[in-house]
């Protein structure tokens, strides 16, 4: 997998020489964008947190991978630290930034203690006067949301926070910080140094009905059949969730996964990871699932989340024990929609996906439990 | 920067939200977690508008250049209403709670189909002198942000995520047990109700039924200059007259005036003042009439306990005066005397109930409560006539008025001790230097050739930078609530900071209206001191007048 390349500090010592311009240069060339889901152009947003003036700046590595079905982070830190850690010290060295954190996630623990080695080795061979803390998080899902790690990292409650102002603007204590995720930062060490690196391979964490789950490699564009014959599955697989939050997705197998293609069916992909889920299962019993997660970890700031996701819950459960008439679907579809128009951050704006596509696509499945 | 508005094309300047322009240009938006003197947080939702299709909160939300801006489409007042439901999914009896800003927003928005049973189940935390009521709750966090950020007092936050997310103290304590000074900013920033003061409407009502009671009340000077707003006149009108006609509708067997208390209190604090800076005591000496300030300095500054004035304030004073000195020279029980004191603040209830002051006030009202008391007992209070205080210990000064206002302890206490201090007259008796809504205040006198400092603070935020220059002065008044009493806790709910500006003005127009505005030339102070009490800081004044401290846990 290109994801395992190692740059052994090679790739930071062509970082200097190209100078911080010159590296927003090369990663704007490569096409390296961030892999948590909005796919923002890396080199655009270490850009604003360059020419934003301030005495401090402060890079952040997201390790808080919280969205159901995704493992790639967990992977990389175990295969391929080193290398995650040089695009942080890259960040680093580009903004001007002197402290950096990674923020890990809590139930990855046990890879605390091994990547405090390997930080210590890294930085000490790169001659940088740079720090790297390791922030543990404590399990919040919200806290992947890159608002909210700041909060979380001063200590203060995971809240999300409205923006503008953006992070690369203001972030930790008011200044200047980058937010980047585990699989970009890897991506930007290795884009630096090898001229063939492809930004088209994405990892996809791929697990539910299937006979191999895992973290595998593909380029964009890779046809759904191809997927499947490699996760193999006993029965027919009927849908595709990504994580919790992008969406049910109908099976077509000639389908070609694309950023674009995605949409069009009303869902996200995120940092592609795919639940399948097979014939047996009806998607209502899947949301309700999904919709106690979203009512457990929404943070609770805003009306729309924090009382939106418990009526969404309040209302699936009512189909799932049979007692919901179609009026319930309607109103189940208004407050879905409500929901993702009008919360404040990512959370609440994608936690009525799964109601709003399962409707679209899998409308049998309701209808099946109808009173 | 050009954008458009409701369709019609408008020139706005830089750095606005769109909350700011709509305001200026008269376009009502509904809002509940967003307050003017708050940092907005955008989490209730309500204020909701259309900005090139997409939803945004017009109070976090700045427009770019060509933005449009629809704040009454029908996508808007929907998602608005909807957000409300969630919120409160049953309708509340806006007749009752009348005061609150939930209730605008249900005439803005309009009511709820109650769709939702309501879910949540919390128990009512009644125990202190404020009392929180969960289920009325709506997350808006205004009363957090206050708590923390204008009177970095962090008595409460919230706790637990997602739909368990609620409002409560340090550890799930009950508000009495934690580090809260009971100042009440949060009941006045709260838009709900949620928060309020331990009520004891009843237990004056029941005193006032007893035969065998002697009901007297006394009102603070920040009372009258609010008090009619919670009837609808315009905020900054002084109802001195028509308030003591209500309270002897009411049933009150004599209504007396803290002012006089205040002015009794200038003779000893400013007596402490001349005494300490001549013979060398500890300085500076800091007021302590305001009980929200004495219990942050008792819970976070107990090393200040030595640098406290120690006079009982104004309120305490006079009601060890009426229980001892008025009791005996009417021959009454003191044990029978019922001393209500209607008060701008929840701390002062609190402060009723300290030991140290021997019950000397039985009941505290808010300014609420006493409205709530009048309207209950259906008295027409617009239309009263103007009546004045029992002459007993009824007759005051515009020293003792301006104590409702930041600065006012300090001027009236400057206008005694440079009389005092010095035997001249003091011509220019307003102390400008020290009025108006800045944060910390200050200057300085001439008395006998010494330069006497002086500094006031209002809000705990001022307050704590304040105390960090503290040894640069000779005496500091301290007031917990923003604006000092007549912002204070127990005050009318106010939307606008001006309002509070208004209220400071008419204190200082009923100083300027008054005949006699030093505290040393009230008539009845005289004859206390020559009847009673002998001489400031003498033996039976400290008995009376005086009081101690103690030191707090911050936990």
């Amino acid at each position: 997998m290109q994801i395992e390349l190692k740059t052994s500090l090679k790739a930071l010592e062509k970082a200097k020489k190209l100078g911080p311009k010159g590296v927003l240069k090369r990663l704007d060339k490569m096409g390296v964008v961030g892999r948590g889901g909005a796919s923002f152009p890396t080199g655009r947003k270490w850009k604003i947190a360059l020419e934003t003036s301030s005495d401090e700046k402060f890079v952040i590595c997201n390790a808080d991978e919280g969205e159901p079905g995704t493992f790639k982070d967990k992977l990389i830190i175990k295969k391929n630290a080193e290398t995650m850690i040089e695009g942080i010290l890259i960040a680093a060295y580009t903004i001007g930034a002197k402290r950096c954190f990674i923020y890990l996630r809590g139930e990855y623990d046990h890879l605390r203690i091994e990547l405090e080695t390997k930080i210590k080795e890294i930085i000490k061979k790169s001659g940088l006067a740079v720090t790297i803390e390791i922030i543990r998080g404590a399990g919040a899902y919200i806290c992947g949301e890159e608002t909210s790690i700041i909060q979380s990292i001063m200590g203060n409650r995971g809240h999300a926070m409205y923006k503008p102002p953006y992070p690369p603007v203001e972030g930790l204590w008011g200044k200047p910080t980058i937010v980047n995720n585990v699989e970009t930062l890897t991506g930007v060490s290795q884009s630096i140094l090898f001229d063939d690196w492809d930004s088209s391979l994405r990892l996809f964490s791929l697990s539910g009905n299937v006979e191999n789950p895992g973290v595998y490699e593909f380029p964009l564009g890779v046809k759904m059949s191809k997927i499947l014959d490699v996760v193999r599955s006993k029965n027919k697989i009927k849908a595709v969730s990504f994580g919790c939050f992008g969406g049910f997705m109908k099976i077509k197998k000639n389908m070609e996964i694309t950023h674009e293609n995605i949409c069009k069916e009303g869902c996200q992909h995120g940092a592609f990871s795919m639940i399948f889920i097979d014939e047996t299962h009806n998607i209502v019993d899947v949301s309700y699932t999904i919709a106690k997660f979203y009512t457990y970890e929404s943070c609770g700031k805003c009306t729309p989340c924090r009382e939106g996701t418990i009526r969404l819950l309040e209302r699936i459960k009512q189909v799932k024990e049979g007692k919901a008439t179609k009026k319930d679907l309607e109103l189940l579809k208004e407050f879905a929609e409500h929901v993702q128009e009008t919360s404040l951050c990512g959370l609440g704006q994608s936690a009525g996906n799964y109601i709003l596509t399962g409707l679209k696509h899998f409308k049998s499945d309701y209808l099946e439990y109808l009173k | 920067m050009k954008i458009k508005l409701n369709n019609k094309y408008i020139r706005v300047k830089e750095g606005e939200t769109i909350l700011d322009i709509c305001n200026s240009k008269g376009i009502k938006i509904p809002t509940l977690c967003y307050h003017k003197s708050l940092f907005p947080e955008a989490r209730c939702r309500v204020c909701l508008v259309e900005m090139n299709g997409k939803l945004v909160t017009a109070c976090s939300t700045f427009p770019f250049e060509g933005a449009e801006i629809l704040t009454k489409s029908e996508r808007v007042i929907k998602a608005r209403k909807r957000n409300i439901e969630l919120m409160m999914p049953k309708n509340i009896s806006c007749d009752i709670h009348d005061d609150f800003e939930i209730c605008d927003i249900f005439k803005e928005v309009g009511l709820n189909e109650e769709r939702f049973e309501s879910l949540k189940h919390y128990k009512a935390d009644l125990g202190a002198s404020v009392v929180r009521d969960n289920n009325k709750c709506i997350n808006c966090g205004r009363c957090v942000q206050v708590c923390a950020k204008i009177q970095k007092v962090y008595a409460i936050d919230f706790v637990s995520r997602g739909f368990e997310e609620h409002v409560a103290p340090y550890n799930e304590n009950h508000l009495a047990d934690v580090a809260c000074i009971r100042c009440g900013q949060c009941i006045v920033n709260c838009p709900v109700g949620a928060i309020a003061e331990r009520p004891h409407i009843n237990e004056v009502v029941s005193a006032l039924k007893n035969p065998k009671k002697h009901v007297v009340v006394q009102t603070a000077p920040a009372i009258r200059a609010a008090l009619g707003e919670l009837f609808r006149i315009e905020p900054g009108t002084p109802v001195t007259g028509k308030m003591v006609t209500a309270l002897r509708k009411c049933g009150f067997d004599k209504v007396f005036d803290v002012n006089l208390g205040a002015d009794i209190t200038i003779m000893e604090e400013s007596a402490e003042l001349l005494k300490r800076v001549k013979t060398g005591g500890v300085l500076p000496l800091i007021t302590t009439c305001c009980p929200g300030w004495i219990l942050m300095m008792e819970h976070f500054h107990h090393n200040l306990i030595p640098n406290m004035s120690t006079c009982k304030s104004p309120h305490e004073m006079l009601g060890s005066l009426i229980k001892n000195y008025y009791a005996k020279k009417n021959k009454l029980d003191s044990k029978n005397i019922v001393v209500v004191s209607i008060m701008p603040c929840t701390a002062k209830k609190f402060e009723s109930t300290r030991k140290e002051l021997k019950s000397a006030v039985d009941y505290v009202l808010t300014t609420r409560e006493l409205g709530r008391l009048i309207k209950m007992k259906g008295i027409d209070f617009n239309n009263l006539e103007d009546e004045d205080f029992d002459p007993a210990l009824g007759i005051s000064t515009g020293a003792g008025a301006v104590f409702g206002a930041s600065g006012g302890v300090m001027e009236a206490a400057l206008r005694t001790a440079y009389e005092f201090g010095t035997g001249k007259t003091l011509t220019n008796v307003e102390f400008k230097q020290i009025r108006g809504m800045k944060g910390v205040k200050e200057g300085k006198i001439d008395i006998n050739g010494v330069e006497v400092k002086f500094a006031v603070a209002h809000g705990g935020a001022n307050i704590l930078k304040l105390l960090e220059k503290k040894e640069d002065y000779h005496f500091i008044e301290m007031m917990a609530c923003p604006g000092g009493c007549i912002g204070g806790g127990g005050q009318p709910i106010y939307r606008d900071p001006d309002v509070l500006r208004k209220r400071m003005e008419a204190i200082y127009q009923i100083d300027k209206n008054m005949p006699l505005r030093k505290s040393h030339e009230n008539p009845i102070v005289k004859k206390l001191y020559k009847e009673y009490l002998g001489t400031p800081l003498g033996k039976k004044s400290e008995k009376l007048l005086h009081t101690t401290y103690i030191k707090r846990s911050r936990f």
